[in-house]
């Protein structure tokens, strides 16, 4: 592990998250709150520290998966550590692992909150909040190496760690230029959602935080009801917003590059809105409201089947009072996820449109035993090593999820609450159902319980393999600072 | 607002086709100036290294279907390289990709000797913008090296008129202890000492200099003039007149035919019977020995010890070197080696082979050098290229068309960058080793030597 090179890039994490914390500073001072100081007195530390970190520059800025995967989960946690500042000296979260919490929920866009009121937040708070899930839906390192101006040879493996889907690529040949051509689009589509919000007749502020929180499929509101008190046409925009996020961004690189067939042959969007379509149609049907509108009850199954899929997390109605047939098809859209190469969580569509490939191969084999077949997905074939990776993700992000369910069951909270919350944690939406449900928060859990769910919201957000990656003792043997150590004890 | 479009106008979307030693050699070359990269080849395993390694965009598939060529970006291409190890399949990789693809410009290695006759015909044919083979290149500058044998490398520029020569300063030498501005009165004719290794350190020296015992030392010359530079400094070597290869491949042939040419008798020792057949009818004049060329008794036998050249070109690099060090402890020859594949540099500096030569990096020099010229065709272009001392100086010819900044300015008043110097303007065919009255004009052509890297353009240099 070459440590030399982990420090620079967290230092420069750091400066970036320094110029993003400027943005809640000042709209805090806008709104003339005493929160602005503590978000220019943490901009100033993250800066301070990241130019102490960045002061070395490596000779050869390399990497190899192992770094890029540690960096990864190293600087989600460091860039948590720091961003949960201000929630402590505001004191609008004044403990800790809570202020920890709510940021790395932030970060990973999962939407899960300590707070229990939200509208008793400063601006300030509340647009860092959101602001959190914009920056961690793209992802931070993503944004690093579109603007990094030293980045080269090797940085695919950092966005590999970083951005979520069984195999990620370039769009375009330079790493940099994909990273910005992404970064583009999704302030493109942020900026539409504003747009379309305030034309609908909601206040800037609003406005600019509900676009973050959809984009970022994080589901943080500022409103205590969620999405509830607004307009039936913003409830649809949101609706609407929140399901083309969770489409796989190449999609709209195709669309810019006007390959429209190929962009419409999508295999994975296809699946993606197939899904929303039939979970939306079977919810309205289970839970028919005669009191309500027809269009209140499309509207009602649809937004709430989207914000799941995508992983956002918002809520127009409290679905803990579902019927249970609706509250197993939530759960169930839960784990399947959004498309991979969105900003969405959860397994990935595309991860379980293989995996039923592959079933089908393996029952076709028990028919013809020596049949040959390759897994074609999106018109090419998915090579044996992802599919054998993908295999060992669904396990390992089994076993985190059972292991994460066993501890939090310790609080001896019902099977649904428990299992829901970890559920909701690890594939990044937020509400859960029972206690984790949309109408509470998650501030009554033990600290070992928001521990665990800290690291299921890591994990989930990044696949799990960098948080492996790091806690794996191997690979911080023979490092690159301890072998030059021993190289100067041997005089060389 | 989107990266692509807005780069800098210099970058060209290039895409190479093959993924072989040269095509890698070429993507970390090109990936370093600066381009738009996409490989294409039919083995994902080598793409998905490659990728890890540099800056690309990787395509696996057939680079001669158009489909998978318009898949990588065929349509947006300034430049196709098909380097792939079968010529007929770069020819109609290059033909499609020139049919499909918009006013791109393709270069397609072919080295079969079949083809080697009518290459001019088979380009213009096809509309290619160049024809590269790595063999002949590698062997016309061994031919080169066996004409000097005192230098280590000899490199052409300006269509042949000057020479760049490259050598190391023995003990004793009469250019031992003497600064380059002596060097002056010494020789008799015009000429530029461009840069100097000492220590593993680079300089480009200027008047003051003082030359010691085991640097290296590159010169620049009129190549009318070169075959003086030798006797002056006093390092007398005999011409040579009989050469043994070790191999019977390509680059063999080429040699041979070309040592043939100058009169030198050449012997080729080849362990493959239908081979020796075959050159023996390619190379009527050559003697083709059947037989394994790493055995000692052969070598002997054949007159390893008397022989004035020696050059192991077998496929195997390590052969080869062996070979070489074997030699150099047995016989007075001159020895050239060929290293294909290997990348241990500095191990390979190391073992003091005396000349080196790398037919991958001949390729990509001479790839690069068109690159930069079509990145730049306005102003002056870039005619060849070579790098020195493992890529730390670059010897840049330009052609200077009308408009270039630098025309008609002495150069002495020529404000021009730190480690850079020019060295040689050829002028109507007449090449002058410049002071500072001297100008440059339109339609010269003039040589640089530089630290830095990537050069395109006679403005370039201007700081």
């Amino acid at each position: 592990m070459n440590i030399t090179t982990i420090v620079y890039i967290l230092g420069w994490i750091l400066r970036i998250e320094s110029a993003f914390l400027l943005l809640p500073a000042l709209v805090s001072a806008c709104y003339r709150e005493p929160a602005s100081m503590a978000f220019l007195g943490v901009s100033a530390l993250c800066l301070l520290t990241g130019w102490l970190l960045g002061r070395r520059k490596p000779q050869k800025l390399a990497f190899y998966a192992k770094e890029a995967y540690a960096v990864t989960a190293l600087g989600w946690i460091v860039m948590s550590l720091f961003g949960c500042m201000p929630f402590m000296l505001t004191g609008e979260i004044p403990h800790f692992v809570d202020a920890f919490f709510e940021m790395v929920s932030g970060f990973t866009t999962t939407g899960a909150s300590v707070v229990a009121n939200v509208e008793l937040l400063s601006h300030g708070t509340n647009l860092w909040r959101c602001f959190s899930h914009w920056i961690g839906g793209m992802g931070v390192l993503v944004f690093l190496l579109a603007v990094m101006p030293m980045v080269s040879g090797s940085n695919l493996n950092l966005m590999r760690a970083e951005s979520p889907g069984p195999s990620v690529g370039k769009l375009v040949p330079r790493m940099r230029y994909t990273a910005r051509i992404l970064y583009c689009m999704y302030f493109a589509l942020t900026m539409a959602e504003i747009v379309c919000l305030l034309v609908a007749g909601m206040s800037v502020f609003d406005a600019v935080c509900t676009a973050f929180g959809t984009a970022g499929t994080g589901g943080f509101g500022v409103r205590a009801d969620s999405i509830a008190g607004y307009s039936p046409a913003i409830q649809w925009i949101v609706t609407v917003f929140m399901v083309l996020f969770g489409v796989n961004f190449n999609v709209y690189f195709l669309l810019y590059a006007r390959h429209f067939r190929e962009a419409l042959r999508s295999e994975e969007v296809r699946v993606y809105l197939g899904v929303i379509l039939a979970a939306t149609v079977l919810i309205t049907m289970n839970c028919f409201d005669g009191d309500l509108t027809p269009e209140h009850n499309v509207r009602n199954a649809a937004f709430q089947v989207s914000s799941i899929i995508t992983t956002t997390g918002y809520a127009t109605v409290d679905f803990d009072l579902w019927p249970t047939l609706s509250k197993l098809i939530l759960v169930l859209l839960m784990f399947i996820g959004a498309c991979a190469g969105s900003t969405g969580g959860g397994l990935k569509v595309s991860r379980f449109v293989i995996a039923a490939k592959m079933l089908i191969r393996h029952l076709r084999g028990y028919i013809h035993p020596r049949e040959v077949r390759a897994i074609r997905f999106e018109g090419h074939d998915v090579g044996e090593d992802t599919l054998r990776s993908m295999f060992v993700y669904l396990f390992a992000a089994m076993m985190i999820f059972c292991v994460s369910v066993l501890l939090v069951s310790l609080e001896n909270q019902d099977l649904v609450s428990t299992v829901t919350a970890v559920a909701a944690t690890f594939n990044n939406i937020g509400p859960g159902l029972g206690t984790a449900g949309p109408t509470s928060n998650f501030a009554g859990f033990t600290v070992l319980s928001k521990l665990v769910m800290i690291f299921d919201m890591l994990a989930g957000r990044l696949e799990v393999f960098p948080m492996l990656v790091l806690l794996y003792p191997l690979s911080w043997r023979r490092t690159v600072r301890a072998e030059r150590k021993r190289m100067a004890r041997h005089g060389r | 607002m989107f990266g692509p479009r807005k780069r800098k106008q210099t970058a060209l979307r290039i895409i190479i086709v093959g993924c072989g030693k040269v095509g890698h050699t070429l993507t970390e070359q090109l990936v370093r100036e600066g381009h738009d990269i996409t490989v294409v080849d039919t083995d994902s395993h080598v793409l998905s290294n490659l990728n890890e390694s540099y800056d690309v965009m990787t395509v696996s598939g057939n680079g001669a279907s158009r489909q998978v060529l318009e898949s990588a970006g065929l349509k947006e291409a300034d430049m196709v390289i098909a380097v792939t190890g079968s010529d007929e399949l770069n020819m109609l990789c290059c033909t499609i990709a020139r049919k499909a693809g918009g006013s791109l410009s393709a270069i397609a290695r072919v080295r079969n000797p079949d083809y080697s006759e009518e290459l001019t015909y088979l380009r213009q044919q096809l509309g290619l913008s160049m024809i590269i083979n790595p063999e002949m290149e590698a062997a016309r500058e061994i031919a080169r090296v066996i004409a000097r044998p005192q230098a280590l490398t000899v490199s052409a520029f300006a269509k042949g008129q000057a020479e760049l020569v490259q050598f190391m300063i023995p003990r004793g030498n009469r250019l031992c202890g003497m600064s380059v501005m002596e060097m002056n009165n010494l020789f008799p004719f015009g000429f530029l000492a461009c840069a100097v290794e000492r220590d593993g350190i680079v300089t480009i020296p200027d008047g003051s200099f003082v030359l010691e015992e085991g640097d290296e030392l590159s010169l620049l010359s009129a190549s009318n003039d070169a075959y003086r530079i030798f006797p002056t400094i006093g390092m007398y070597a005999p011409h040579a007149r009989t050469c043994l290869i070790i191999g019977g491949g390509r680059v063999t042939y080429y040699l041979a035919r070309k040592l043939l040419e100058q009169k030198v008798e050449v012997r080729i020792i080849e362990q493959n019977s239908r081979r020796c057949e075959e050159l023996t009818s390619l190379l009527p004049n050559a003697t083709v020995i059947y037989g394994d060329g790493t055995n000692e008794e052969l070598l002997r036998e054949e007159g390893l010890e008397t022989t004035d050249a020696f050059v192991p070109l077998t496929d195997v690099d390590e052969e080869n070197i062996l070979l070489t060090l074997y030699a150099q402890r047995v016989s007075n020859a001159k020895t050239i080696t060929k290293i294909n594949r290997i990348t241990f540099n500095n191990v390979i500096d190391s073992l003091q082979l005396g000349s080196v030569v790398y037919p991958k990096y001949i390729t990509a020099e001479l790839i690069i050098a068109y690159v930069r010229a079509r990145q730049n065709s306005i102003g002056s272009n870039v005619e060849t290229l070579y790098h020195l001392f493992d890529n730390r100086v670059e010897v840049v010819e330009f052609h200077v068309e009308k408009d270039a900044p630098v025309i008609g300015i002495p150069l002495m008043e020529l404000k021009t960058k730190d480690n850079l110097r020019i060295a040689c303007i050829s002028h109507n065919g007449r090449m002058i080793f410049p002071r500072g009255q001297d100008r440059i004009q339109a339609g010269d052509h003039v040589i640089i030597v530089t630290t830095h890297t990537g050069f395109g353009d006679i403005g370039d240099i201007l700081a």
